[in-house]
């Protein structure tokens, strides 16, 4: 594989790889008492 | 309400319904978010949480006392509460499966009892919707 293709290799999986982490992704309460 | 919440670390929005009394907040890509801290933030600003739910992605560990838990990053991990999705998971425990899980950290105590915020936060698994 030339350079430039290990270029392009390493920067798709610096794109991919935040998304495959472990996080929390979305949070949702429920509130008495707002007004 | 909403800027006590906006100002919590790891917050990127907050979007607050006051019909159905719902909270919805998104966290930041690559930052860390304390569901505990938020269920404080809310009461310190008057308003009672009745339920927390979390939609969470992260691997299954056996805790040091035995227990399941969803590790979501090295320090941040939830004990799960055994029900019958929870037993479904036992099998991938330490193992390299990621798991993204619906669930529900928070509901509120029935009757007069009060609320204790402190108290560590137990993860009660509502639907598993994907493993990898």
């Amino acid at each position: 594989m030339n350079r430039q293709g290990l270029t392009l290799l390493l920067l798709a999986g610096s794109i991919f790889v935040p998304q495959l982490q472990a996080q929390i992704k979305h949070i949702e309460m429920r509130v008495e008492g707002m007004t | 309400m909403k800027q006590h919440l906006q100002r919590q670390s790891g917050v990127a929005n907050v979007d607050v319904s006051l019909i159905d009394g719902k909270v919805e907040i998104t966290p930041k890509e690559d930052g860390k978010i304390e569901p505990a801290q938020l269920l404080k933030a809310t009461y310190d600003s008057g308003v009672s949480v009745a339920e927390l739910d979390v939609l969470a992605r992260g691997k299954v560990v056996k805790g040091s006392s035995g227990s399941l838990e969803l590790q979501i990053e090295p320090n941040q991990s939830f004990v799960i509460a055994p029900n019958e999705l929870s037993t479904g998971l036992e099998a991938l425990a330490d193992s390299a499966t990621v798991v993204t899980v619906r669930g529900q950290l928070y509901k509120k105590p029935g009757g007069k009892k009060k609320p204790d915020t402190s108290a560590p936060l137990k993860l009660t698994i509502l639907e598993v919707q994907k493993k990898e």
